[in-house]
C-alpha cells in the first residue's frame, strides 16, 4: 500500500516556482531520506505533504486520502525547528497534542516521554529546555498517536553527536513497528545510516529517486576513491597532480583522490615511477554525502 | 469525539495555563470591587455622620452602588467606562493567547497537523474565547455579589433587593455581543501576522475609525454649499451619514453593560432618567458617550451584523492560509 504520494507537486511563490512537479509514491513500512541543499524545496515539500501549505497545482495524498484531510491524524511531524508552548511544561505540550488529537489515552503521554527519556524533566517548563530536549520532545510528541506516517524535516538539527545517536536508535525502534519515514537531514551519514531509499531534490525538481546503491552507483560507479599516504606529503600531491589527478590534501603525508574504476589498481604503481615513497593507500567507499554531491553538481553543498 | 470538541477541550487546557487569564480575573474579580469597597467605607466614615447623609442619601447611594446587587452591576457597568474598556482588553488578551501565540511559537504547523479541520480549529477557538469570557463574566456577578455581601458587615447595605434576573440578562447579553469583537480580534491578528500588532489594531482602530468620522463631520461643517454637497444633500446622503454613529462598532458594543446607568441614576432620583426612560437622551454633550439613543435590541442586530462580517472574513482568511 501506499503511504505517502505526491503527484505534480509544484508550488509557485509568485512567479517563482519553490517545488516544480515532484512525484514520488513511498510505500507502507518504507524509511525514505529526502535530501537536498538549503532552498531545495524539501521543506515546501513536506509542508504540502502535511496540509500546511496548498500546491499550486498538483496534488499529495496520505494513506490513500488527499491533503490536507482526516488522514493527517495518522501522521507525526517534525518540521523545520521543534516549536511548544513555553509557558507550558513538556508534559502539558503533550496533553494538549493529545486533546486536540482525541485519541490518545492519557497514559501515552508519560510513555512518549519516557521513550524520549524526558521523563525526568516533564514538569518543567519548555522554555528551560535545551535545543536537544526540545527535539527529543518533539520526537514524543510526533509518536504521541502512534502514527502509521512520520514526516520529519531535519529532525537532529541542534543535537550534539550523542543526541544524534539517540535520535537514530529512537527512530530505529520506530521503524521496526512499521512506520513510514520520510526523513530530510542536514546530515546526510545521518540519513544513510537509516534510510532504504533516497529522494534528492535540487532548484525545486526531484534529481533521484532510488536506493542508496542505485544513487551510489548513478553518481560515483565510475569512480573510486583512495586515501594515499607517503613518506613525503607535497611531493605526493606533486606526483599526483603530474598524473592529471585532483587530489585533496591529508594532513601533513597523505592524499584523497579519486580516480577512474580502470586505473584504480595502477595507481600505487604510477606513483611510485614517480617516485613517490608509498606508505599505504586505502581504498574507501563511497558515502552517500559524496555521491549526492556529484549527483547536483558544485553547487550542491547538502543541508 | 469530535474535532470541534478536541479543540475545545485542548484550548480550554491551554487558556488555564497562561498565567494573564488569572491576572486578568484576579483584577476583575477581586481588585475591583475591593478597591470599590475600599472608597465606599472611606466616602461612608467621612459623610456618614455629617449633614449630607441627613436624609439618609449617603446611606442609599451605599445601598445602589456598593449593596450586593449595586455591585454586581456596578461590575458590569464600570468596565464599560474604562479606556480602553476591560472588555475589550479580555478580548484582546484571549485574542492574542488563542491566535497570536500559534504565530508567535510557530505552533500552526502542529495544531494544523494534528487536527487538520481548519473549520473545527478556528471554531474551537472562538468557542474557548467566548467560554473564557463567559467565565470572566460570570465571575464578576458572583465576585460582586460575594463582596457586596461582604461590604454589609461594615458599610450601610443590606443583601435584599435587586432586579437579579434582568441583571443577568445583561451580562448574558454583553457576553454574546463580545463575539463580535473576539472575531474582529482574531481576524486582525491572522491578517497582520503579529499579536502585538493585531492587539493594538483592536484597541484603537475602531475607535480611531469613529472619531475620524466626527473629524470629517466636522470638516464637512465647515465647508460653504457647493454643487457636491448639494448633490449630497439632495440625494439624503446626509441623512445616512448622521445616522451612521447609530451602527458605530464601540457604541452598540456597551450598550447592555451601560444600560443601568439609566436605572441607577433613576434610583438617584434623578428626572433625566424618568423623563427619557432607559435612553438617556438628556444627558447633553455626554449622550453619546452613555450610550444615549441605542436600545439594546437595536445594538443586538448590528453587532449580529458585525459579527457575521468579521466572521466571514476571518474563516475564509484562515481557510487559505499557507502555514509558514
Amino acid at each position: 500500500m501506499t503511504a505517502i504520494a505526491a503527484y505534480d507537486l509544484t508550488k509557485r511563490y509568485g512567479g517563482v516556482a519553490a517545488v516544480s512537479d515532484v512525484a514520488f509514491e513511498i510505500a507502507s513500512g518504507e524509511i525514505v531520506g529526502f535530501v537536498g541543499p538549503n532552498g531545495a524545496g524539501k521543506t515546501t515539500t513536506l509542508r504540502m505533504l502535511a496540509g500546511l501549505v496548498r500546491p499550486s497545482s498538483g496534488r499529495a495524498t496520505v494513506l490513500g486520502q488527499p491533503v490536507p484531510g482526516p488522514a493527517l491524524r495518522e501522521v507525526g511531524t517534525m518540521i523545520e525547528e521543534p516549536s511548544f508552548y513555553p509557558y507550558m511544561s513538556g508534559r502539558d505540550n503533550l496533553h494538549h497534542a493529545a486533546l486536540l488529537h482525541g485519541e490518545v489515552p492519557p497514559s501515552r503521554v508519560d510513555e512518549a516521554l519516557e521513550f524520549v527519556k524526558l521523563e525526568n524533566a516533564a514538569a518543567k517548563k519548555v522554555k528551560a529546555y535545551s535545543q536537544g530536549m526540545r527535539q527529543r520532545l518533539a520526537l514524543a510528541r510526533a509518536l504521541l498517536w502512534h502514527p502509521k506516517v512520520l514526516l520529519l524535516d531535519e529532525p537532529t538539527n541542534g543535537l550534539d553527536p550523542t543526541g544524534i545517536a539517540e535520535f537514530r536508535e529512537s527512530l530505529r525502534q520506530v521503524a521496526t513497528t512499521g512506520t513510514t519515514v520520510l526523513i530530510s537531514s542536514h546530515i546526510l551519514a545521518e540519513v544513510e545510516k537509516i534510510v532504504d531509499r533516497v529522494l534528492a531534490i535540487d532548484k525545486g525538481v526531484l534529481r533521484f529517486d532510488g536506493s542508496l546503491s542505485q544513487l551510489l552507483a548513478q553518481a560515483g560507479g565510475q569512480l573510486v576513491r583512495y586515501v594515499v599516504r607517503a613518506t613525503d606529503g607535497a611531493a605526493l600531491l606533486a606526483a599526483l597532480g603530474r598524473l592529471g589527478y585532483q587530489a585533496r590534501p591529508q594532513g601533513d603525508d597523505g592524499a584523497e583522490v579519486e580516480v577512474p574504476q580502470q586505473e584504480a589498481d595502477e595507481l600505487v604503481f604510477r606513483l611510485t615511477g614517480e617516485g613517490v615513497r608509498v606508505t599505504s593507500a586505502a581504498q574507501h567507499a563511497d558515502d552517500l554525502e559524496s555521491a549526492y554531491l556529484r549527483l547536483v553538481g558544485v553547487e550542491g553543498k547538502p543541508s | 469525539m469530535s474535532a470541534l470538541a478536541n479543540v475545545v477541550r485542548a484550548e480550554w487546557f491551554k487558556v488555564w495555563r497562561k498565567r494573564r487569564m488569572f491576572v486578568l480575573a484576579g483584577l476583575y474579580w477581586l481588585l475591583f470591587p475591593v478597591v470599590v469597597l475600599v472608597v465606599a467605607r472611606a466616602i461612608f466614615v467621612n459623610l456618614g455622620d455629617s449633614f449630607a447623609n441627613d436624609a439618609g442619601a449617603v446611606d442609599m447611594v451605599m445601598q445602589q452602588l456598593v449593596g450586593p446587587y449595586g455591585l454586581a452591576r456596578l461590575m458590569l457597568l464600570g468596565p464599560a467606562y474604562m479606556s480602553p474598556t476591560f472588555y475589550i482588553v479580555a478580548v484582546t488578551l484571549i485574542a492574542a493567547l488563542l491566535i497570536g501565540d500559534e504565530r508567535g511559537q510557530n505552533m500552526w504547523k502542529t495544531v494544523l497537523v494534528v487536527q487538520p479541520s481548519r473549520v473545527a480549529v478556528m471554531t474551537g477557538k472562538v468557542v474557548v474565547a467566548m467560554l473564557a469570557l463567559g467565565v470572566l463574566l460570570l465571575g464578576a456577578a458572583l465576585s460582586g455579589a460575594l463582596f457586596g455581601a461582604l461590604g454589609t458587615l461594615f458599610l450601610p447595605t443590606a443583601v435584599s433587593g435587586g432586579a437579579w434576573g434582568e441583571l443577568l440578562g445583561l451580562y448574558l447579553t454583553q457576553w454574546a455581543f463580545l463575539l463580535a469583537p473576539v472575531l474582529l480580534a482574531f481576524l486582525l491578528i491572522l491578517v497582520v501576522r503579529s499579536g502585538v500588532l493585531g492587539v493594538v489594531m483592536v484597541l484603537f482602530l475602531p475607535a480611531m475609525l469613529e472619531a475620524l468620522y466626527g473629524l470629517i463631520t466636522t470638516i464637512s461643517q465647515l465647508q460653504p454649499l457647493n454643487r457636491i454637497n448639494a448633490v449630497f444633500q439632495a440625494l439624503r446622503l446626509r441623512r445616512a451619514w448622521e445616522a451612521l454613529p447609530e451602527y458605530f462598532f464601540t457604541a452598540n458594543l456597551y450598550s447592555p453593560a451601560r444600560k443601568p446607568l439609566a436605572g441607577l441614576v433613576a434610583s438617584f432620583g434623578s428626572e433625566v432618567s424618568a423623563e427619557v426612560g432607559d435612553e438617556l437622551r438628556d444627558f447633553g454633550p455626554f449622550g453619546d458617550l452613555l450610550g444615549a439613543g441605542i436600545t439594546v435590541p437595536h445594538a443586538a442586530w448590528v453587532m449580529a451584523l458585525y459579527a457575521l462580517v468579521f466572521a466571514a472574513l476571518l474563516y475564509w482568511t484562515f481557510l487559505r492560509r499557507d502555514i509558514d
